[in-house]
């Protein structure tokens, strides 16, 4: 090795280094506090999320494909914990039948709600075609008695739900379940999210970087597609109905038909 | 003076003298009626027939000599002479008033028995002339007046429980605003109907000076931002001018540059008028001044009417924004749905969703991302919103760089901008050292390895311009002087000159060592900027504050700023306005209607700036004190020359209050410049007076003095019995004649 490129090296290291010192300084954490939160809701005797590693690996997902800043180590709240109005945004997974909400965990809930926070209930333990485990039919019952005003419709394609980020053909997770999602809407923002799809499934991946789950039937192809729903799902949080501007219409046409049916 | 003469009687009421004259003349008509058959002794007993009656009269009234101080009080006339602007106009070397003062005098003289009063008509009510008849009236006092309304003078002498004139007298060229030109007989009559008396006039002005000029220009419908509005403009050539096609010109006066031409069209002038319509379009809200300008052909005597001033006040059919945003984060998604909730506001958002560096596993058609169309809205479509929301975003990477001089000239030129803080913002945006920065209302540090972010949490705190800050007053109104704790904040310097920080951090402090504002307003040039250095504000809605308040502060936050960007009324902290409007070269008076002070407020300084709008000139200052309990405060312009001007009002070390308007030489005054001496001429005829010409005007007939007596002292001729008694004795001789000649 001669001393020119030693040389050459030391000066570009130098003039790097410089480049960082003299830039103006990013904040580190500034901002992020106010990025996506898939915190986890709490009920009754529930400790922890149907798949404990989804939430987090719903965030890196969402950092690594789109500009959206997210907590790495999300949050749990429980229902009746007053922190629960922190953020807009609540994920409530489980496979088995759920207590009766207690009278201080609806009020919690309906605070949340009556400021306009989104809740996603994912239920882990749906069959093949979506068929609701306990918890997917306990969850239904308890929200109906915190939003006894809100009934669940399907909502499809239509929705931007399913626009806000990827072109999405129908809702997938762990299972492929229905093609839509149910979703109570209130003043024309879906509040409540019920996906009978396990996306949590889909997403969990382990210390090792296997994922957890096998996704069903559909395979890798079918968890990209869950993955892509959980982006839009965060997307919609982040930005409600953003793709329903006008200005989004005519290129979106224009891809949804070249994309074909 | 001293007079005595004879009275019909001292005691009598007129109505019984005159009964008793009457008795008595019918005796001696009926007596000469009886005489008529008789021819022997007849002259003889109609002599003591008639003195009898006459000695019976005179018993019945005893006649008194009555002596009194005397004295001749001359007929009250009543002059109204015109103040108008349009008295100011000169021809031939001579002004109007000029003429109109010679009459006066003329008239002073002619009515030397008279009690002239000299009146001033123009702006309502008519006014005592301010200088002493005889004395030459200066122009600047006596041709002040925006309007010739004689027929509120009129009315308003007719309704004064003072003595009613006897005579009434115009003095003015005719034209008048009421009675209107082409006002019906009837219309004429009823002025004179008013006061019972004949109306003379005098005209001071027998001919039309050469001239062009836009006469009027009225708009159809209120002016709405970003909305063509129809202009009419009527141009008129009088005087003989020739004049065929006429260029108009429709300009907005601006103060960041020279005027925007609006439109442009030809009016063919046929008998000596032209109508021309023409089609705006104002993008900015708010009071905008229009200039409306004729090319005139050689010979206009008077230029100054070539052009006139229309200040429009525009409104908002709906608020365009442009939101955009460098990344999605719950502080976008809040202001968002904040932007979306409100019916009137019309939201143009792009929201950067994926960075290069991001892998989204997906080819393009996947994607629902569309182009960032940069280009497209920072050139075409940035004069088409009302304001800009840059949340987030980082200049650099987007190519918005190139687009910052478009920005800031947009700012400047009375748009709105709003910059949201977050890790992307301010000096971490690349906006420091930029055009942009220069509108904004703070300074950012562009200094190599400047920080751009402090991220340690803290609770802003609210500054005394905060608190008093009307643009917050909705936000205090929902959480008082809590404020939720804030995840970090951008690092700004201070406050630029004029801008007022709002909220400032705890503990940090700027170069100068002030606080850091953390919230700051600013109105560079016609614009207005806001600077919110925390990405925080969702906490308004979720947050335990939040929950407390329904969410309502973060929404009562952005109302108000919004609404400050936008210049609602609600969040000025006064409102401003002429009082009778600004005419060029005359002082003028700006009322401030002020907000409520709080109680125990200390009296406040008010400190008012006027700068001129369509050309550079040093700013007028005026400075007052607002006492504790003043809801309103005049301040005194100086006489400013011609031109449009922006006066901006700051209460104390508080944001400022801009009101926009324009002075004109002569304004509708000066619009229509032709003298109306026929108009006059009309109002004498239906009213049984008569028009004269200025030079005319002592030939005009003044009504007669009146006599008036004083200190009367009665004392009889003579004592009653003495009347009797003579009486009797007539009575006597008579009754003897006829017994002689046979009579009964």
């Amino acid at each position: 090795m001669t001393r020119k490129p030693l040389w050459l090296a030391a000066l570009a290291l130098a003039l790097a280094g410089a480049l960082v010192l003299l830039a103006p300084r990013p904040a580190r954490a500034f901002g992020d506090v106010g990025g996506f939160d898939p915190r986890v809701l709490l009920t009754g005797s529930q400790t922890g999320p149907a798949h404990a590693t989804a939430p987090g690996r719903w965030s890196w997902e969402l950092i690594q494909r789109t500009s959206a800043p997210a907590r790495l180590r999300p949050s749990v709240v429980r229902a009746d914990d007053p922190a629960i109005v922190d953020a807009p945004f609540l994920y409530w997974s489980g496979d088995a039948d759920v207590a009766p909400l207690t009278g201080s965990e609806i009020a919690g809930l309906r605070r949340f709600f009556s400021l306009g926070g989104v809740l996603l209930v994912d239920d882990a333990g749906a069959g093949p075609a979506g068929e609701p485990s306990g918890f997917g039919r306990g969850a239904r019952r308890e929200i109906a008695r915190v939003l006894p005003d809100g009934t669940p419709i399907a909502i499809g394609v239509d929705h931007v739900v399913f626009r806000t980020f990827y072109l999405l053909r129908r809702a997938e997770g762990r299972v492929q379940g229905p093609p839509s999602l149910d979703a109570i809407v209130r003043g024309g923002q879906a509040q409540v999210l019920f996906s009978e799809h396990d996306l949590g499934g889909a997403l969990a991946r382990g210390a090792s970087g296997a994922w957890e789950l096998p996704v069903v039937p559909g395979g890798d192809l079918q968890r990209e597609q869950a993955i892509r729903l959980a982006v839009n799902v965060a997307m919609y949080v982040l930005c409600s109905n953003y793709k329903d501007d006008q200005v989004h219409a005519p290129f979106l046409m224009r891809r949804r038909a070249l994309s074909g049916p | 003076m001293l007079a005595t003469h004879l009275g019909p009687s001292g005691d009598l009421a007129p109505w019984a003298v005159w009964a008793a004259v009457a008795l008595a003349l019918a005796s001696f008509a009926m007596l000469l009626v009886e005489m008529r058959q008789r021819h022997r002794g007849g002259v003889f007993i109609a002599v003591t027939g008639l003195l009898a009656v006459a000695g019976l009269l005179a018993a019945i009234l005893r006649p008194a000599r009555v002596t009194a101080r005397e004295s001749v009080v001359g007929a009250r006339v009543v002059v109204l002479a015109d103040t108008s602007r349009s008295m100011a106009l000169s021809q031939s070397g001579e002004a109007r008033w000029e003429a109109r003062d010679r009459a006066l005098e003329a008239l002073a003289r002619t009515a030397s028995n008279a009690r002239i009063s000299v009146l001033s008509f123009g702006d309502g009510p008519p006014r005592p002339l301010p200088l002493a008849l005889g004395e030459r009236a200066s122009e600047r006092l006596t041709t002040a007046a925006a309007h010739s309304d004689l027929g509120a003078a009129i009315r308003a002498i007719a309704a004064s429980p003072e003595e009613r004139p006897s005579a009434l007298v115009v003095v003015s060229d005719g034209r008048l605003d009421d009675p209107p030109e082409g006002a019906s007989d009837a219309t004429l009559r009823a002025l004179g109907e008013a006061l019972r008396i004949p109306i003379d006039t005098v005209a001071t002005t027998p001919a039309a000076p050469a001239d062009a000029s836009v006469r009027h220009v009225s708009a159809a419908g209120a002016a709405v931002a970003h909305v063509p509005l129809p202009l009419r403009v009527e141009v008129g050539c009088a005087g003989g001018l020739a004049c065929d096609d006429v260029t108009v010109t429709a300009r907005e006066l601006r103060d960041d540059g020279p005027p925007t031409v609006l439109a442009t069209g030809v009016a063919h002038v046929k008998d000596g008028k032209a109508a021309l319509d023409l089609t705006v379009t104002l993008e900015r809200a708010g009071a905008r001044i229009v200039e409306v300008g004729i090319v005139a052909p050689p010979g206009d005597a008077i230029p100054e009417n070539d052009r006139r001033l229309v200040t429009f006040h525009v409104a908002r059919e709906r608020v365009r924004v442009l939101h955009i945003a460098g990344r999605p984060t719950n502080d976008v998604r809040a202001l968002r749905q904040w932007l979306k909730s409100d019916a009137s506001v019309d939201v143009v958002a792009f929201f950067i969703l994926r960075t290069p560096t991001d892998d989204v596993h997906a080819s393009q058609n996947e994607l629902s991302l569309i182009p960032f169309p940069v280009d497209e809205l920072f050139t075409e479509h940035l004069p088409s919103f009302d304001a800009v929301v840059l949340q987030d975003f980082d200049a650099q990477p987007y190519g918005l760089e190139k687009y910052l001089t478009n920005i800031a000239r947009y700012v400047r030129g009375g748009g709105g901008l709003v910059m949201v803080g977050g890790q992307n913002s301010f000096v971490a945006g690349g906006y420091a050292g930029t055009p942009l920065a220069d509108v904004l209302p703070v300074d950012l540090d562009g200094s190599p390895g400047a920080t751009s972010a402090d991220t340690s949490g803290f609770v802003p705190e609210w500054t005394a311009e905060g608190r008093a800050a009307p643009l917050l007053s909705p936000l205090r109104d929902v959480v008082g002087d809590e404020l939720p704790e804030m995840p970090g904040t951008n690092i700004l310097g201070d406050v630029r000159a004029g801008a007022v920080a709002l909220w400032s951090h705890p503990t940090r402090t700027t170069q100068s060592g002030a606080k850091m504002p953390v919230l700051a307003v600013g109105e560079p040039g016609d614009g207005r900027t806001i600077a919110l250095g925390v990405d925080g504000a969702w906490g308004l809605e979720f947050s335990q504050l939040g929950a407390r308040t329904a969410g309502r502060g973060h929404g009562a936050l952005w109302d108000g700023l919004l609404g400050w960007l936008m210049r609602d009324p609600r969040f000025e902290p006064a409102q401003l306005d002429l009082v009778g409007g600004c005419t060029a070269g005359l002082p003028s008076t700006l009322r401030a209607h002020l907000l409520p002070a709080a109680a125990n407020t200390p009296p406040q300084a008010l400190s008012l700036e006027v700068t001129r709008i369509d050309r550079p000139q040093a700013p007028v200052r005026v400075e007052g004190t607002r006492a504790a309990d003043a809801s309103t405060v005049d301040l005194a312009l100086p006489p400013l020359p011609p031109g449009g001007y922006t006066a901006r009002l700051r209460i104390g070390g508080g944001e400022a209050t801009r009101h926009d308007f324009a002075c004109e030489a002569g304004g509708d005054e000066w619009a229509d410049s032709r003298p109306d001496p026929s108009r006059l001429a009309r109002l004498a005829s239906v009213t049984g007076g008569t028009s004269v010409a200025a030079e005319q005007a002592s030939s005009l007939r003044m009504p007669r003095p009146t006599v008036v007596s004083a200190e009367r002292r009665v004392s009889p001729v003579a004592p009653p019995w003495v009347w009797t008694l003579a009486a009797t004795i007539l009575l006597g001789v008579h009754w003897i004649a006829r017994r002689r000649s046979g009579l009964s």
